[in-house]
Parts: C-alpha cells; structure tokens; sequence
C-alpha cells in the first residue's frame, strides 16, 4: 500500500470550477479511504473574477494539519496561480494549460515562473475541454483527469465518484463532466512522460463512500441540529455565515426556526428569548458581531438564560482582516463584557470536535443556564474534513433542563441558592412556575435587590456551576513522549493540530516532546495541564495570536517556564513552525 | 530619466551567460531575461559523460547555482522555448504560449545534434545525447544495456565510447562519412583515431553506411550497405552539430546554416544579435562566412555581442589558423582544444 | 381605629379583587412615582388580560430598562427584564420559539426609539406577532430626566437644561412607515380607552404596535402634564377614518398629535409564523 502525503492545490478564478474541482478530487479521495484535509480560499470578499485555490492534503495516514507547502499546483488560470507558487515545493508538479486560446502577456504565464526541480505538465486543458464539450467549461475536469492519470489514479472509480456527485443533475452535465475527465486522462496517458515520484494506490482496500466530507461550520450547525437546536438568529459575517445558510435550509426540516436578523444584538437577543422560552438557541458570528453582543453574554450570566454563541474568529481588531485565519478572540471569549462573568468557553481543535462542540455547548447551556461560547476560527470554519457520521448524541446531551418539583413550585424561588450552582427552571407554559428575570442583582426569587450579602451569595453561585461543569468536560488530549522530558506543546483551538503534527515530527527525531489541549477553555482542566506540565522542562505555547493571550491564561497555572510563538500571518498554524522553534528551544 | 530597456537573451549557455553579465555590469538597472528551454541551469556539458558514469554529481554540472541569477536580478526562465520571434514588433513567443516583449535581443541557442537525411527514415530508434536531460533519461537505459553501436564521426562520438568503455561496454562505431568531422578529410588522422578505438578495444567500422535500424523486441537489428547484420541493445548518432535556428525561420531574420550576423555579431535586425555556436559571423577578409563551435569562442562572442549591442563597436576575430572548411562552410577548431 | 379614609380604601380593594384582574400582579409594591402615568396603563392591560381570559403562565413579559423596564415586576407572568432598548428583540424570540405563548414587549422611549430604535423597522416588516406597549413619557425617567427621542423640542431638560435642540420623533408615522401591521395610540389617562385598544393590539395577528402616551409627574412639570395631555388628547373620529387606509393614518400621524385610537390596521397581513410555514410547505 502506499503510504503517500501529498497536498494539491488547484487554483483558478471564480467561475472555473475551482473549488468544485477541488470538492470532486476531495470527495473522491476520501472515497478510496485516504484521510484529506481540504481547505478552500477567496481572497476577495466579492468572488467576481477573483482567485479561489482549493488546497486539499490527502494520506494514508490521519490528517492534522493542511499542510503549509504543496506538492501539486493544478493551475486552471495562469496569472492567479503564479502567486501560488511559493507555496509550491521545490520538487513540485506544476499542471498548466499549454495550450490557451490565445498568447499571455509577459509574466502572465504560469509556465514562465518555474524554477529548476518544479516538473512541469503542460496540457492542453482548454483545446482538450472544448473537444470533448464544445466548451472550455470542462477545464477543471479535464486538468482533474490529467491529474489521474498522471497519479495512478483509476479512471473508473474516479468516473463513478463524479457520477454519484453530479447524481441529481441533467444527463449533459453528467457527461460532459465525465467526457472532459476522460479526455484528460487519456491524453496524458498517451502524451506525457511522468518524471515526479508520486502515486496512489490505483485499488486500494478500504473504500469508503458513506463518509461526511465538511467544514468546521457545517459540522456546528449539524451537530447544534443533532443536539435538538429550535433556533437560530443569525447576521451575515465572515466566516461564520456559513452557520447560518445550512441552518436556514436544515431548521425549518426539523420545525425549527431560522431568522436573520437586523444586527447582531439582535441576534444574540433572539436566542436569549428562545432560551428563556425553554427551546435550545444558537447564534454565530466573529469579532465585530460578537463585540455588538458582549451586553448579552452579562445578561445570559446575570438571568441565567441559556445561549450559545458561535464565534469564528478572524484577523485582527475592528473589522480587521475578514478572510484571514487568527485566534485573536480568546481574552474577549474568556474575560468580554463587564462584572464578574463567569462563562464556559469551547473551542474546538478539529472538524471532528466542532461537532461534538456544538452538541456539548448547547447541552451545557441548558443544564447550567449560561452562557457558552464555542470559539472557532477561520481556519476551522472553512477547512473541510472527511469523517465517518457521528453517532447521534447521547439521550443525556439531548434534554437537559433542571426542572422544579411540584413540592418546590409550592415556594418557587427561580434563583435558588444550590450546592451545585444550578436552581431548578421553569419555562413559560409551567402554570405556577412563573417568575421575574432580571439582569439586575437579585435575590433567589429575581427581585432586584443590591445587598452586599446577596450579591456575594449569588456571585459565588454562579462561579460554583464551573466547578461543576469540569467534572463533564472531555479529558484533554495528551501525546507525544510519555515520560519526563524536554518541551511540553500546550495549544489551543485550529492550532493543536499543527502542534500534535509537531510533536510527532519531533518524536520521530528523537526530542522528548509531548502535546496537551483541551478543548474546554473555561472552566479550565488547570490540574491536568499542571501534570503534563510537571513532566517537561519548558512548556511552549503556539497560538496565532501577537500577545500570547493563551499563554497569557496559563503562565500562571503552570511552574515551567512558559515559551511562546506568537504569529500573525493570517494562515493556519503550521507544524514546520511548532517543529522549528521545538528546535530553537532545544 | 528611468530607462526601461529590457535584454533577452535566448540560451543559457556559455554566450548567453558572459552577454548577460556584461549587460548587468555595465547596466544595473535593466531587466534582463535569459530564456533556456533546458530545465537544468548553466552547466558544463562536456561532463555529461561524466555524470552518466556517476564520476560527477549534478552540482559538478552546474557552472553556477539558480540562486546567482535571483542576486544579479536576471530573470531566468529555464524549460521554455521559444517558438517563433516578431523582430518587427520585438516579441519573442513562447511555446507555452506567453509573449515577452524585447528592446535587445541576443540570440545564443548553441546547437544541437544533427540528423542526416540518410539516417531520417529510422532517426526514431537513435538516441543523441546532447543535453542534462537527455542523460538524465537515458542513464537507466545506458547501465542496464551491454551492445552500443555509435554511428559517429564527431569529437563528442568519442568522449562518448570512451564513456561506454570504461562503463564496461561492447561497444561498434561506424565512422560516418557524412559527419560533420572536419578530420576526416585527412586520411592520416581519421586512421589514427580509428587504432586509438581499436585499441580501447571498440570494434570500428568505416565506409559503410546503415540501410535498415528495426526494432526487435528490447533490442534493434541493424543491417548495412556492405551486409553487415546485427543485433544491438543500444544505437547513438553522433553526426555533428546543427545551429538551433530553427524558431528563427520565417522571421525575417538572415539565416543560412546558422544565423546571419556581420563581425559585430550583429544581424540584419538593428536589435538583435547572435552568438556562439548558433551564430554564421561575416569575415570581411574572406568575404564569407563561418561558423564557430566551442565553449571558449561562445564566451568570447557572447561578451562581445553584449558590449556592441550596448555601444561598443568591437570586431570579432575570427581565428583563422583554427578555421577548416567543411562542406563549403569554414570552421573554428577551437572547441576541441578546450577539452 | 378605622378612618373614614381606609375604609374607603378597603371598599376600593375588595371591589378591585372582585374584579379579579390582580391575579395578574404580583406582590411587589411599585416604584414608580406617585402620580405616574404607568400605574394607569398596568391598570389597562391587566384588565385586558383578565378581559381576554389569557392563562398567567402563558404570557410572556419582556421588558428593557428604564421606568417602564420595571414592569414585569409586578406581573405575575413569566417576566424578562432584559437590556435597555432590547426587549423587542428578545420577546421577538420568545415568541418564534413558542408560537403558544402570548408576547409583551414593554418599552419606554428611550428603550423603542433611541438605544434600540433599529430594532423596531425589523419587527414590524416581519411582523412577528407580539404586541409592544411604548410607555412613553419623553423623558428618561429612570436617570433624572434628560432629553428622549420624543422630548419636545427646545423643551428644558437635566440635559439640555438651555432647551432640548433635537426634533422630536413621530413614533406613529415611523411605526406606519415601518409597516407595522396594527398601530394605535392610547393614553396612560384613559384606562378604560387603552384596555380595548390593547386588548384589539393583543389579539391582532402580526405585530401590534402601541403607543402609549403618559406624563412623567417627576421630570416634566410643563410639557406632557397630566392637564396638558388630558385637554389635548381625543379619539379619532372611526366614521370618518377608516383603518385600513394608511393614506389617512399617515396624514392624521402628521397632523393631529394627540389623536388616540387604532390609526392602521391590516387583518389580513400574514404573521411571520404564516410565511414561513408557507415556505416550508412550497419547498417540500
């Protein structure tokens, strides 16, 4: 079997079938059992004529990261992709058109910026395209079938996946789809010599077709939808919008209710409705919209109202760099808005945990009537993952909500005063269950009242449901070298994976390196994080942030010293990085 | 005043290498573009042997690494033919179908092996080796087979059954009549050479021509003139050189067996120059013209191209104790002596 | 010892249990002012509610912040008192989460038309079908009286004590121009008048949108006094306005101040329920 890694990116302009090229290959790929990490990208806001690369690393082995540099350039639109280029390695495969229907411009050409050991593949892409449709929009099937053949990829199996994809539509499309591969593909056969290294297995042995292939958004509006989410209040904002136009389609199947909203503050008021209403409520934005709701989070604490906000971080402060990938948002996560606020914050490392994200995150919400925050990022937002379907929630996740006795409604006090943190709730409709709400101070029974008695028992109340929640958290994840040693990577959020990978590039070389995170920030599993921490010399934190704002959190939890490697490239986390300054510290 | 003067330069060789450090020396700023369609950069092509027998590495090859060029800001773009040149609108077009735009243009594309009308009807089943590329293709082929058979006539026929020798080979050479082996003519060397192969244990044949090269299997049966009948694994041509003009045809620039340049190595095109081995360089005493092979010469004129076409107006010299006449055309002998 | 005087008030007390409309109220004492307008439009809508026989725990109580944010209190409903100017937003959700329970939105002035006036267009064009009581007294209240987006213009107030500069908002006109699907307009004076013109607001479908016009006895001694709003006020004239027609809605919005009564009214309008289970069944 071969036990390839390679990372392929095609990129084009908006309407060439870039990332559908690169949603077929994925597709494809994760049929034939290869894990793929996909990673689609636009820099422009307005997709017009503007560059899309459709980034997709497919092993043999489990995927952790997308991979910095590529193998494969795949380039269905010459000026765009030249600047793809450096991320191009030394040794890479460049696939072109060498035969456009007319002459580019000086510097305007792909095949004008090899440099030596780049294996270029001219194909006619656009002759072969218009032969076999009597179009040129066939391109990207086309290059795709110039692809396989050159991979040793098996022309059928290949031909069943785009006909299983393209299942629902008009026969033309299919074949035309189908005609362009093949033209592709046999030309290449019969015409170019292959001088990289490269192959797949052309039969391998464990196909998989019922796999889910989806990004960070999607997995967290399927598992919201899974966790019995009602509604969801959403306001257009990069990345996480994406959120918001699954659920609108997905909701109302399920007697769901999806609404966009004038603004964000309304959004988050929606949910804060719905939750008080006694349904499950989810909202989604980044930064800007979540700074618009930080009153909210106070008021979902201070009412005890459950919400679940969805925050897909992107770069920078204000408007910042909308398309970028930053974990720049964890102090306004941990610590936004005023008071002493406790809130639980979930972030995700993986596609994989988005989904069990979102589950975890409304049950929480509900049980303990708060706030959580599920903190992804731009990175997990688009990155697209195969994965076996998760199994439904357990029953537990799915009904949560502590509800009085008849003997306490007798005496309801809405606000009690519990070991555990959590008084029991009633939703409206509960005859005998009515009670005040407040974002006031309160006493147990929500009449505002500012003594400091109350304010410090109820202070303490609300603190007392983290120490409870931490007892349900997932354990964190802990790898790498199991004994004493050298470095201990602690990283949080998209980061982790690029630290794992890390670790166990490190590993393979001989360095005493292990990883830990968590995906529960607050409340944080400080204990756990202080025995991993107790095994290593130097403990080093990746984030893709400039002030350490992770490192910030647990430099004062642990006893090592704490490193860190702060960047703001507005990409993902890379292992090389992690991997070079293990080396450095080293 | 920002000039904006851009310098092409066609090839990457010895010529076009020397023309594009003077054009960076006396000129910083200008845009300077060498185009190569080898995917290897500047490298010794008289170590190709070398590199086969596995004696020279590829850095060995190379003259200078890809990184000299990224420092003196030339633009390199190797692996890129050109396919034809407009010297009305001063574009050059590339194969892979981009344009690039040109205020000088030097020309210095070598030359490369040539193929006999004799030989046209079974040219696909010889191999020449001629560049990086070539060698790197055929290096699998060259170890695992045993029976060479090198039509040759040339000095890099030699170099290469010496090469095949030393790898252990059995190895026949036809001396070929119609080479472009300017020793041939005399009688006295050609039958020296021909005992110094012996000697190395080649069997040499000479006054014969192929008739027929089939392809038997994995291995090619070779039928000659004067009946000679046998099975080789391996068949090589080296019938001497021919200037790489051939994207130039039709472009309204003079050319004859190379391209046409006066003693300034400059051509019927105000703007473009030619030289090295590609180049037929006009010698106002012998009111013709000759072509020049070799590493040494190609230096020289690539240098001398470059300072005309900045100004200068020096003359060639045309060496005229090395030139031979061959075919009409005079030679220069340098090339070999440089070996 | 009982004076004449608490005999009265145990007259008026026991008549007021009879009427059964303090299942409603809750224990808290109020705190708002003597003489405040809001005790006259709790009056109203409690009875409007014992009036329309709805089940306490089927109402839901959203409130902002301000005077009027302090309502809730006193209702023995399931009551939020939320964030200033975000009680529209938040019943809003209440109500698409449980199409079964009966919507209060409660907003002063400063809560419906100044910190969260953009939340009021979006309501009304979805038309999501709750009822927002605007106790309006143009004035802040709650912070000692400075200038709201309906104070009158040049009117003298804690901040603008040299005379408000700002003109003020016709929430009216705005709530008509919004395409809100029910809007009147009642007075905090008129108890009796407000209690039907909430009680066709509570069970009008779609949005319903009440302005409720009131004096602040603490903060406004000149403007909208008692005596100025009562000898002002009257109801607009039905046999010469009819409801449906937003053409003279508009024009009695913008001429006549301090006319009472439902100025538009669109019965048919579809709640957002409606279209999006219209939606929904297309699709499938």
């Amino acid at each position: 079997m071969s036990d390839i890694d390679i990372v392929v990116e095609i990129c084009g302009s908006a309407g060439e079938g870039t990332i559908s090229a690169g949603e077929i290959l994925s597709r494809f790929m994760s049929e034939e059992g290869y894990d793929i990490m996909s990673f689609d990208s636009y820099p422009a806001e307005i997709r017009g004529f503007g560059k899309c690369v459709a980034h997709s690393r497919i092993s043999r082995t489990r995927v952790l990261t997308p991979g910095k540099y590529s193998d494969v350039l795949i380039a269905l639109n010459d000026s765009h992709s030249i600047s793809q280029l450096p991320v191009l390695k030394e040794q890479g495969v460049l696939i072109y058109d060498n035969k456009p229907p007319k002459y580019h411009d000086e510097d305007k050409s792909i095949a004008g910026w090899l440099e030596p050991g780049m294996i270029p593949y001219g194909i006619p892409l656009n002759e072969l395209a218009i032969k076999a449709a009597g179009n040129a929009r066939g391109r990207n099937m086309v290059a795709l079938g110039a692809f396989a053949a050159l991979f040793g990829i098996s022309q059928d199996a290949f031909i069943q996946s785009v006909k299983r994809r393209y299942g629902k539509k008009k026969q033309v499309v299919i074949d035309n789809n189908v005609d362009s591969f093949v033209e592709g593909f046999n030309w290449t056969r019969d015409n170019v010599r292959k001088i990289d290294f490269h192959l797949f297995d052309s039969s391998p042995s464990d196909v998989k077709r019922d796999q889910l292939i989806i990004n960070g958004n999607e997995a967290v509006a399927r598992g919201a939808l899974a966790a019995g989410l009602h509604l969801y209040a959403g306001y257009p904002i990069t990345p996480a919008t994406k959120i918001m136009e699954i659920l609108s389609k997905e909701l109302p199947k399920k007697g769901g209710v999806f609404l966009q909203t004038e603004d964000e503050i309304s959004s988050i008021g929606h949910v804060m409705g719905a939750g008080f209403a006694g349904k499950r409520a989810m909202t989604g934005t980044s930064g800007p919209g979540f700074c618009l709701m930080s009153e909210f989070t106070g008021l979902s604490v201070m009412a005890e109202v459950p919400a679940v906000i969805v925050n897909s971080q992107r770069g920078g402060p204000s408007t910042g760099l909308p398309t970028k990938h930053e974990q720049s948002d964890l102090n306004i996560a941990l610590f936004g808005g005023s008071g002493d606020s406790p809130r639980v914050v979930i972030a995700p490392t993986s596609v994989d945990q988005c989904y069990q994200a979102a589950v975890l995150a409304l049950y929480i919400a509900e049980k303990y009537q708060t706030l959580v925050i599920l903190l992804i990022d731009f990175f997990l937002s688009n990155s697209i993952k195969n994965l076996d379907p998760p199994p439904p929630p357990d029953p537990r996740y799915l009904n949560a909500n502590i509800a009085p006795g008849k003997d306490e409604l007798k005496d309801y006090k809405r606000y009690q005063i519990t070991e555990n943190g959590i008084s029991p709730r009633t939703i409206p409709g509960t005859p005998g269950g009515m009670f005040f709400s407040t974002g006031l101070e309160h006493d147990e029974r929500g009449k505002p009242v500012y003594d400091t008695k109350t304010h410090t028992l109820m202070t303490e109340k609300r603190f007392r449901k983290h120490r409870e929640i931490l007892k349900e958290i997932p354990e964190p994840r802990i790898t790498g070298w199991e004994g004493q040693g050298d470095i201990g990577v602690v990283s949080w959020g998209s980061s982790a994976g690029a630290a794992e990978e890390a670790v166990i590039l490190a590993c393979e070389k001989g360095l005493k390196v292990g990883s830990f995170s968590s995906m529960v920030l607050s409340p944080f599993p400080a204990n756990a994080l202080v025995r991993f921490c107790d095994r290593f010399k130097t403990i080093l934190v990746p984030e893709m942030n400039y002030s350490g704002q992770f490192a910030n959190m647990i430099a004062p939890i642990v006893t090592r010293p704490v490193m860190r490697l702060n960047m703001v490239t507005g990409l993902p986390m890379a292992s090389e990085d992690i991997l070079k300054k293990i080396k450095e510290i080293k | 005043m920002p000039k904006n003067d851009h310098y092409v330069i066609i090839g990457n060789g010895p010529a076009g290498n020397l023309a594009a450090d003077t054009l960076r020396d006396s000129d910083p700023d200008a845009r300077i573009t060498i185009v190569s369609n080898e995917s290897m950069t500047y490298y010794y092509r008289h170590k190709l042997t070398e590199f086969i027998k596995g004696k020279a590495r590829e850095e060995d090859l190379t003259v200078r690494p890809y990184s000299v060029y990224k420092d003196k800001n030339i633009r390199l773009r190797l692996g890129q033919q050109v396919d034809k040149i407009d010297p009305n609108k001063k574009i050059i077009y590339l194969k892979h179908m981009e344009t690039v735009s040109y205020t000088k243009l030097i020309i210095a594309t070598g030359a490369s092996p040539r193929a006999l009308p004799s030989v046209s009807n079974f040219s696909k089943c010889l191999n020449v080796l001629s560049t990086y590329s070539d060698a790197l293709a055929q290096i699998p082929m060259i170890n695992k087979n045993k029976t060479f058979l090198v039509l040759g006539g040339d000095i890099i026929s030699f170099k290469f059954i010496r090469m095949l020798k030393d790898m252990g080979k059995e190895v026949t050479t036809l001396l070929y009549s119609e080479a472009f082996w300017p020793f041939s003519l005399e009688a006295d060397m050609a039958q020296q050479v021909k005992k110094s192969l012996s000697d190395k244990g080649v069997t040499v044949i000479s006054d014969d021509h192929i008739k027929s090269v089939k392809k038997s299997g994995e291995a090619f049966d070779i039928v000659t003139e004067k009946g000679l009948n046998q099975s080789f694994d391996s068949v090589y041509s080296f019938l001497g050189m021919i200037p790489n003009i051939r994207f130039i045809l039709g472009s309204g620039i003079d050319t004859d067996r190379g391209i046409l340049v006066d003693d300034h190595l400059k051509t019927n095109f105000d703007d473009v120059y030619a030289a090295g081995d590609c180049a037929q360089i006009y010698n106002p005493d012998m009111k013709s013209y000759w072509l020049s092979i070799g590493w040494n010469n190609a230096k020289i004129q690539g240098t001398l191209a470059a300072q005309n076409l900045l100004g200068a107006h020096k003359v060639i010299n045309p060496a005229p104790q090395k030139i031979l006449e061959v075919e009409g055309l005079k030679i220069n002998t340098s090339w070999w002596e440089s070996f | 010892m009982i004076t004449p005087g608490s005999q009265y008030l145990d007259e008026q007390i026991n008549t007021v249990k009879e009427n059964g409309f303090l299942r409603y109220r809750t224990g808290e004492l109020p705190t708002w002012c003597p003489g405040c307008g809001y005790f006259g439009i709790t009056d109203a809508i409690l009875k409007a509610c014992l009036e329309l026989n709805l089940k306490n725990e089927e109402i839901c109580a959203i409130s902002g912040i301000g005077c009027a944010g302090r309502y809730p209190v006193f209702m023995n409903v399931y009551g939020f008192h939320t964030l200033h100017g975000r009680s529209i937003p938040v019943a809003s959700g209440v109500k698409l989460a449980r199409e079964d329970l009966t919507v209060f939105a409660v907003a002063g002035d400063g809560d419906a038309l100044g910190i969260g006036g953009g939340h009021l267009p979006h309501i009304a064009r979805k038309n999501i079908d709750i009822t927002l009581f605007l106790f309006d007294n143009s004035i802040y209240g709650l912070t000692k009286g400075q200038s709201s987006a309906t104070t009158l213009f040049g009117q003298a107030t804690s901040s603008h004590p040299g005379g408000n500069p700002d003109t003020p908002l016709n929430p009216i006109k705005l709530a008509l121009a919004y395409g809100a699907s029910f809007v009147a307009r009642g007075f905090a004076g008129d108890p009796e008048g407000l209690k039907h013109l909430a009680k066709e607001a509570i069970t009008h479908k779609g949005f319903s949108f009440l302005h409720i016009t009131t004096p602040c006895v603490t903060f406004d001694k000149f403007n909208f006094t008692w005596k100025n709003l009562k000898e002002n006020h009257s109801y607009i004239d039905q046999s010469i306005h009819n409801v449906t027609d937003m053409e003279s809605a508009m024009r009695i919005a913008e001429h006549e101040r301090f006319k009472l009564g439902v100025f538009y009214k669109d019965s048919n309008r579809l709640s957002y329920h409606e279209n999006l289970r219209n939606i929904a069944s297309k699709k499938a």
